[in-house]
């Protein structure tokens, strides 16, 4: 009988190809947007609720004055303060490979960032150097670098080159993919374009989430009149609201998952029912030699299962090429594109799927078939 | 022909012995509002052994006739016996059994499945029994070697013509050396010298090995070939058998002879 589905499966070679692919092109967008939903989703869990992050209210393409810095960190309830900016650049070249986001940072980054993992031995030795950068463990793995490396990053951005020396390897556990960056000093940034004197943002550690609303309201106010206003969110605030963008986001990628999947299993349950009913005679003249009509189901729905279980097969593969080079390239622009990949879970979830799909387009067929009049069945002959 | 040579099982010959007995059997059809009779109180027995030709026009019930005996239908009321079962009272899974056990079906357009070669279709039946592959490779090829095809096991349907395909479906019926064969106009769709190849054969299989054949066909030529030949007209046996290939059958109608 297996013989018999396999052989079925390849009777009509052009059909069943199309099938198959149809089922993998959908398992494949499937797949993808599993991996960038994930991305997406994983943005917002470093977040802590004590940390609070302040940038121009314009947009994030906008920075802000060196000095607010200190004003900031005046603030009631805010325990330290970290200017971050992103630098771009290049590395080596533009291949995806060494696309990785690089900030330039105050002194206090892990003061700030508490997650953050790195021993004082690293800490104290990129302290100590001004043209020496961390680099997340994952990253420093992935690069083959050891401390002592020197890397040069051109720049595009910013005019200018940084020469930088590998002083201290930081994990982010939990958080894997926050490994996939580096940090140098900002001051050194500062120095090389001249002290433009200007910060892409300003993180804030709270000394509880309880004052975060009032150093909010404090923050915003104290450069209501400036030339460039100040937006300060908090890390559950910038959350939440990243999360309620992602409701959105959520519902659309499910929808467009959805759209994709019944329109698949329209396609695949069609192409099943017109298979079947090409062999109305042939499951007649099985049934005469005594077949059971469980045996034709499972003759219906192993092909079925075929189809959806072999498009899943080839989707999920083509879908986890595809988020691991969609991660690579998007990794220099956000980190957490370094989480664009296929998990166990979205492979399992994706197959499972196929296999649903297979099952679906086929029980209706199988059903009927097993069901038919084995008269009625014969009698459509010739 | 070892376990597979057909007579030597459950269709074997045994003189007298009733392979068909069927009392009263009337199948009715709803066709809208409308009862149609296809069958109408017929009365029948083949002993085993037996090569019986069926004729009749078109919607005389012929095929209607070999369905109810392949147990692929069920009749209206009465009575029908094939080997001594009962076959109207099986459940679905017992009938299916029942039919693998006992029914040959050789149908007009031979109704091998494609995707399978000679060797394969042959060997479909025997995949329902618990034999190794050894085993089924021993009666597929005895099967095909009565039917003269041991040379085209691998073919496929398509690769053969219309006359070894029919031989190949022939195979298909005798591998199991069931009890009876039917055969729903055989050589309906071949041309003279094919036809008079597998006719050759049915004879063969029913003199030599004894089989029960039950042969509708619409090709007088055919039937003289039976040894018994029946008439069915509006549902009725209406001129039961006359004497064909020389042998001895009873001159009256069954159905008058029971009366």
């Amino acid at each position: 009988m297996r013989k018999l589905i396999w052989r079925n499966l390849l009777r009509n070679k052009v059909r069943t190809l199309l099938t198959v692919l149809s089922v993998a092109i959908a398992l494949f967008l499937l797949t993808l947007l599993g991996g960038v939903y994930r991305a997406l989703t994983a943005v917002g869990s470093e977040n802590s609720a004590e940390l609070l992050v302040a940038r121009n209210a314009i947009s994030l393409t906008f920075q802000l004055p060196e000095a607010y810095g200190q004003r900031l960190r005046s603030i009631e309830g805010v325990e330290e303060i970290v200017g971050t900016t992103w630098f771009q650049g290049v590395y080596k070249d533009t291949r995806p490979e060494n696309m990785f986001p690089r900030f330039a940072a105050d002194e206090t980054l892990f003061e700030v960032y508490q997650e953050i993992e790195i021993s004082d031995e690293h800490l104290q030795a990129w302290l100590a150097e001004r043209d020496a950068f961390v680099a997340g463990r994952a990253l420093a793995e992935k690069q083959g670098w050891e401390i002592g490396d020197r890397i040069q990053i051109q720049g595009d951005i910013y005019p200018v080159n940084l020469d930088l020396v590998l002083r201290g390897l930081f994990e982010w556990p939990g958080e894997e993919f926050q490994e996939n960056l580096i940090y140098f000093h900002r001051r050194y940034l500062e120095e090389a374009t001249g002290n433009p004197g200007i910060v892409g943002t300003y993180w804030m550690r709270l000394s509880s989430e309880d004052v975060a609303p009032q150093v909010i309201q404090t923050s915003e106010a104290m450069f209501e009149n400036s030339a460039a206003q100040v937006r300060t969110e908090t890390g559950e605030a910038f959350a939440a609201s990243f999360t309620e963008m992602l409701g959105n986001v959520q519902f659309l990628f499910g929808a467009i998952g959805l759209g994709i999947v019944i329109s698949i299993l329209f396609i695949t349950a069609n192409t099943m029912a017109m298979a079947a009913r090409e062999r109305t005679t042939e499951t007649a003249v099985l049934r005469t030699l005594g077949f059971q009509r469980p045996a034709v189901l499972g003759m219906v729905l192993g092909e079925a299962l075929l189809v959806g279980g072999l498009g899943a097969l080839l989707g999920v593969l083509g879908g986890s090429l595809a988020l691991q080079g969609l991660g690579e390239a998007m990794q220099q622009f956000a980190p957490t594109f370094a989480a664009v990949r296929a998990t166990p879970g979205i492979l399992a979830g994706a197959l499972g799927l196929g296999l649903v799909i297979g099952f679906a387009s086929g029980i209706i067929p199988a059903v009927a078939q097993a069901r038919a009049s084995i008269v009625d069945g014969l009698r459509s002959v010739g | 022909m070892s376990d597979a040579t057909p007579g030597s099982g459950a269709g074997a010959a045994a003189g007298g012995e009733l392979a068909v007995e069927i009392h009263d059997l009337t199948k009715s059809y709803k066709r809208d509002r409308f009862d149609i009779k296809v069958l109408d109180g017929l009365s029948l027995a083949v002993r085993s052994g037996e090569f019986v030709a069926l004729m009749g026009p078109s919607g005389s019930g012929k095929s209607t006739l070999l369905n109810l005996l392949a147990g692929v239908d069920r009749p209206t009321s009465g009575e029908l016996r094939v080997a001594g079962q009962r076959v109207g009272g099986l459940s679905d899974r017992r009938l299916a059994e029942w039919r693998h056990r006992h029914i040959g079906f050789i149908f007009q357009f031979y109704n091998l499945i494609p995707v399978l070669t000679a060797y394969e279709n042959v060997e479909l039946p025997l995949t329902l029994e618990r034999l190794s592959k050894a085993q089924r490779r021993v009666k597929v090829e005895t099967a095909l070697g009565v039917v003269g095809l041991g040379d085209r096991m691998r073919h496929y349907p398509r690769q053969l013509s219309g006359g070894q395909e029919q031989r190949v479906a022939i195979a298909r019926a005798i591998v199991t050396d069931p009890t009876l064969l039917l055969a729903d106009e055989p050589t309906g769709d071949l041309d003279a010298t094919s036809a008079a190849e597998v006719l050759d054969l049915l004879v063969q299989l029913n003199q030599e090995f004894g089989k029960t054949i039950l042969m509708v066909t619409h090709d007088p030529r055919a039937a003289e070939r039976a040894s018994r030949l029946l008439h069915l007209e509006k549902g009725k046996l209406v001129e039961s058998e006359q004497e064909a290939l020389g042998e001895t059958a009873p001159s009256q109608p069954v159905g008058a002879r029971e009366a």
